[in-house]
């Protein structure tokens, strides 16, 4: 018994750290962000509850759904910029090539960088005066496409969506080639026998057998772009005239500039429910496909 | 007959081969552009950083003439880079081994011992993966704030080891499970204790997950900007990221300055990367693909 009393205390002395700081600093903000939710308040003077009115407000404004819309660009660029890019180059990089190791190399790097030095670095790229692609264009006499790729509404939306998909291709790339890795030779041997093709054995035997790993992919590449927050603020703070402004963004915005704390964490919610819903939709549309 | 033979023997082996090197060409020229789009950025960046405005003005594409280093010293003085990288390193390194060490204890009580709540306390750990950052902000900001930890050293270190948590002891507890079940036996023999256990029996076993998410969690920490932006505006207590993304605001048009500041603030994570390759990639794709 008394052996008992001792490991429970054990158990709990073990985990109380852990709890402690997991429940304050992460499971708190989350529970409090429902609870301002239905409050009207500025951070500051006492709060009123308001029941679902910030939720109403949310819905009516136009700014809010302008947000909602360049997200799901995001969203499509990632999914089927970052997925299939990542899949035909683990592809090409899943035989006994030389160099293979350096090519991944540089293909994980930008994982690892920081967003900003990213953001800031493809800013000077996209820059209207002296930047790279500009400078580019010039030097081959398309003196004429060369825009102002950040600063014009119609294109600054493309220009991000494009850095989105160059910072996280090799996260993808690294799953897959891990995916690829554990696909059995002994069933691409069996196939080579048969005299399937290249082309054959990869479409009908090894994407089937890494279809999981896409899946999950897919989900992790959603739930990462519903977050996208850093790039977007650092390169061009949701502008020019909201162009590129995305709900994590239009939070920040309503909260931090305009002191509504309620209203902020009403957009909070959404965000919790919009990311959750798209996954389950994910899980829904390929869960036949996946059995 | 034997040369016929001989000769068809040449035809087949040689048939292949010519195939498979056009092959292999397309597959290089595929991969080699592939590297070249993924590094060419961050090298442009790095190689400018050397050069006097005048010269980047003429020629973005050449190495430059002389290695000028005036870049380096206006970036070192006027974003103040050495307090920015003292933040950095601390708030990094506290953080990773606070998590690790918290998350290592917690890990082994929930794998090494069977007790009514593990499984459900494990899930509640769990679940902090599926938590949106940005959805937190907000209440962060006024639960800081009511701390009174708003702007001090150690503010961050808080909500970093809170969210990832989640992470490290998803991958240390299914590390540790896997370990046989009589290992501690011989151990409590021996009249160890069951700290004395892990500290000197599971947690070396443990090297290579630890590994993992020692490096998941400096790169995380490292690279981190949403919660900085938010809970940090002293001047002298800004990381990195914060601190880049401010002196690039206000030196909008310096571009040499900028470049260099980047480029010095790529040189730790690069140099971390480069190192510990292999065990990065073994990590992000045990994290990310169950993530």
């Amino acid at each position: 018994m008394h052996a008992v009393g001792r490991r429970r205390g054990a158990i709990i002395l073990g985990l109380l750290p852990a709890l402690l700081i997991y429940v304050i600093f992460a499971i708190l903000p989350i529970l409090q962000s429902f609870y301002y939710s239905v409050m009207e308040w500025d951070g500051f003077s006492d709060m009123t509850y308001v029941g679902l009115a910030n939720f109403k407000e949310v819905f009516a404004d136009p700014l809010f759904w302008n947000s909602v819309k360049n997200n799901i660009y995001v969203v499509l660029a990632s999914v089927f910029g970052q997925v299939p890019i990542a899949l035909f180059i683990a592809l090409l990089l899943n035989r006994k090539l030389k160099g293979l190791k350096i090519f991944r190399t540089i293909g994980f790097l930008p994982v690892v960088l920081s967003t900003v030095v990213i953001s800031l670095t493809w800013s000077l790229i996209y820059n209207s005066e002296d930047g790279l692609i500009n400078e580019l264009l010039r030097s081959v006499g398309l003196e004429s496409w060369a825009l102002n790729w950040l600063g014009d509404t119609n294109l600054a939306m493309i220009a991000v969506c494009i850095t989105v998909i160059w910072q996280f291709v090799g996260l993808y790339l690294i799953i897959f080639l891990a995916a690829l890795q554990n696909v059995p030779e002994e069933v691409l041997e069996a196939a080579k026998m048969d005299g399937a093709s290249e082309w054959t054995t990869t479409w009908k035997i090894i994407v089937p057998m890494i279809w999981d790993t896409i899946i999950v992919a897919v989900i992790l590449c959603i739930a990462g772009s519903l977050k996208t927050f850093d790039l977007i603020y650092v390169m061009t703070h949701g502008g020019p005239s909201h162009s590129t402004e995305v709900m994590a963004l239009y939070m920040f915005n309503e909260t931090f500039s305009q002191l509504q704390y309620g209203y902020g964490s009403a957009v909070s919610v959404l965000i919790f429910f919009f990311s959750l819903l798209l996954i389950y939709l994910v899980n829904k549309i390929f869960g036949k496909k996946m059995i | 007959m034997e040369t016929v033979v001989k000769s068809e023997l040449d035809q087949k082996t040689i048939k292949p081969k010519r195939k498979l090197s056009l092959k292999r060409v397309l597959i290089y020229t595929t991969l080699t552009i592939f590297a070249v789009v993924n590094a060419y950025p961050i090298l442009w960046m790095i190689i400018n950083s050397f050069k006097s405005e005048q010269e980047f003005q003429v020629d973005q594409f050449g190495l430059p003439d002389t290695f000028v280093l005036e870049n380096y010293v206006n970036a070192w003085n006027t974003a103040n880079f050495g307090v920015l990288f003292k933040n950095s390193i601390f708030i990094c390194l506290a953080a990773t081994i606070l998590t690790v060490l918290i998350g290592a204890i917690a890990s082994y009580f929930l794998s090494r011992f069977t007790f009514k709540m593990n499984k459900v306390v494990y899930t509640f750990f769990i679940f902090g993966m599926l938590i949106p950052i940005h959805a937190t902000l907000v209440p962060m900001f006024i639960l800081i704030r009511n701390l009174g930890l708003l702007n001090t050293p150690v503010t961050l270190i808080f909500p970093y080891i809170a969210f990832h948590l989640p992470i490290t002891i998803f991958i240390l507890t299914s590390f540790m499970k896997a370990f046989p079940k009589d290992i501690e036996e011989s151990a409590v023999m021996d009249g160890c204790g069951i700290f004395r256990i892990f500290w000197s029996i599971i947690l070396p076993m443990s090297r290579p997950a630890l590994a993992t998410v020692i490096i998941l969690n400096f790169i995380y920490n490292w690279n981190e900007f949403s919660f900085a932006l938010v809970l940090i505006n002293d001047p002298a207590l800004q990381t990195l990221p914060l601190g880049l993304a401010s002196f690039a605001g206000q030196f909008t048009t310096n571009y040499g300055a900028q470049m260099a500041g980047l480029t010095m603030s790529l040189i730790p994570i690069v140099a971390f990367y480069l190192l510990l390759e292999k065990e990065i990639v073994k990590g992000m794709t045990a994290g990310a693909v169950k993530g």
